[in-house]
């Protein structure tokens, strides 16, 4: 037979599958985003199945406490870098696979000249920030994204930026529009993580890159699988794609670049939108503006100018029927609009200017009593 | 209508996995799920009727089924 290489003789004779499935893994281009719980095994199997050429990025050293679940690495290599350690192991493995590393974090400055070169991204990355900047650069280049991601005994994995047969293409943040701030969430490091689930569920990306290259079955389109392995249930939900989602992304390369995501899954407002008293009053004069009050109904003393009150309570229930560019937010002392301010930018982003009355109304007040004296 | 909630990951630890409340739409579903446990109003997750993600507010039907999932960063 013709390029027959007994290493893929069960690919060959798999039906569905055969020669042609083979070159087809062959011809392609994987990059893996992380080479730790989730990246060890979506590596294995990745090169081992025959893939043309994987890329791996990361800059983590090998630590004892990642060897309970990244199998790739031995005792004998804590203090080396990961993806030198799973190169020369890979190259063993299957050394028909050309592999490229990035010796680096993936940032907003190097991911679309590292991601451009491939064919498929696999986010096995875990912290937030790099999440949001990997599935905004495929949305970014328009780049299969397959997801993987890990919680305890619970796992999810979808398969993003790829059209249905409905035209649908739904991507990581129609699912989840913003990042939860970094308070709100524990990582492996905390929450911990039994050493089987990152296997599980990088097996699960492995067969969802390896299905959409081949074309054989139905891929995790728009849809959120979550596993638990303390009780072996499936969901798979369906996400529902739209364009609101878009307007959260990055729409060129200068504004993807010029995007701070450690700062998004941080803090979420810097006090570059606090006003002063003064400015606030003349921010409030500008055509297409609104002003919130955003204190509960019964608090003293009442604002002496046009605003309407939404309690900070209410706000993310209410925030859709603000239709005005300029929203002015304020409070007692600063603290509530703040938060306010917060979770107005995280909805409409970059398409309102949101400011809020540094200090509360109590400075508003001190200034028109230091005018009257 | 009487609504089944099911809840994932770290949310479940809040909630419960499995509850059951009183709402006529996703919004006042939200509301009440707030009243019931505070902690949730600080927490991202998106909710799914049915297993469909939902954006927007949607009327819910009786014994209609609503998961709670946030989204989990480990790796």
């Amino acid at each position: 037979m013709e390029n027959y290489n007994a290493r893929y003789a069960r690919h060959y004779s798999l039906k569905n599958f055969g020669q042609e499935g083979q070159q087809k893994l062959a011809a392609a281009k994987v990059l893996v985003i992380g080479a730790g719980g989730l990246g060890c095994p979506v590596l294995q199997y990745l090169i081992a199945s025959g893939i043309g050429g994987v890329g791996i990025v990361d800059n983590d050293i090998v630590s004892l406490s990642n060897l309970q679940r990244q199998v790739l690495y031995t005792t004998d290599d804590i203090g080396k870098f990961k993806v030198e350690v799973a190169a020369e192991k890979l190259k063993r493995l299957n050394p028909e696979t050309k592999i490229t590393i990035y010796n680096t974090a993936i940032s907003s400055k190097n991911a679309l000249e590292i991601i451009v070169n491939f064919d498929i991204v696999v986010d096995c990355t875990d912290n937030f920030a790099s999440r949001y900047l990997i599935n905004d650069a495929c949305v970014l280049l328009d780049k299969p994204l397959v997801f993987g991601a890990v919680y305890q005994y619970e796992g999810q994995v979808a398969v993003f930026n790829v059209k249905d047969k409905n035209g649908v293409q739904a991507n990581y943040r129609h699912l989840f529009p913003n990042p939860p701030q970094s308070d709100e969430v524990q990582n492996c490091n905390e929450g911990g993580v039994l050493g089987v689930l990152p296997g599980i569920i990088g097996v699960m990306q492995a067969t969802e890159v390896i299905k959409l290259l081949t074309k054989i079955g139905e891929v995790l389109l728009n849809k959120l699988l979550t596993y638990n392995l303390l009780n072996n249930e499936i969901f798979i939900l369906e996400i529902i794609g739209g364009s609101a989602a878009y307007n959260l992304i990055p729409k060129t390369e200068i504004a993807f670049k010029a995007m701070d995501y450690d700062w998004l899954c941080g803090i979420s407002v810097t006090e570059t939108g606090a006003l002063s008293p003064a400015d606030f009053v003349r921010k409030s004069t500008i055509s297409d503006t609104i002003v919130i009050d955003v204190r509960e109904k019964y608090e003293l003393p009442k604002a002496d100018f046009r605003c309407i009150n939404i309690p900070l309570s209410e706000l993310s229930i209410k925030m859709d029927a603000i239709n005005e560019k300029n929203i002015l937010l304020f409070c007692q002392s600063g603290k509530r609009s703040l938060k306010a301010a917060a979770i107005l930018t995280e909805k409409f982003g970059t398409t309102k200017t949101i400011r809020h009355l540094k200090d509360g109304i109590m400075a508003l007040q001190d200034k028109y009593n230091e005018q009257d004296n | 209508m009487e609504i089944k909630i099911i809840a994932f990951g770290s949310i479940a630890e809040l909630t419960g996995k499995e509850i059951t409340v009183q709402a006529s739409d996703v919004d006042s579903l939200k509301v009440t799920l707030q009243e019931l446990f505070p902690e949730l109003a600080d927490r991202k997750y998106a909710v799914a009727v049915n297993m469909k993600v939902v954006q927007e507010n949607l009327e819910l039907k009786q014994n209609d089924t609503v998961a709670l999932m946030p989204p989990y960063s480990g790796g």
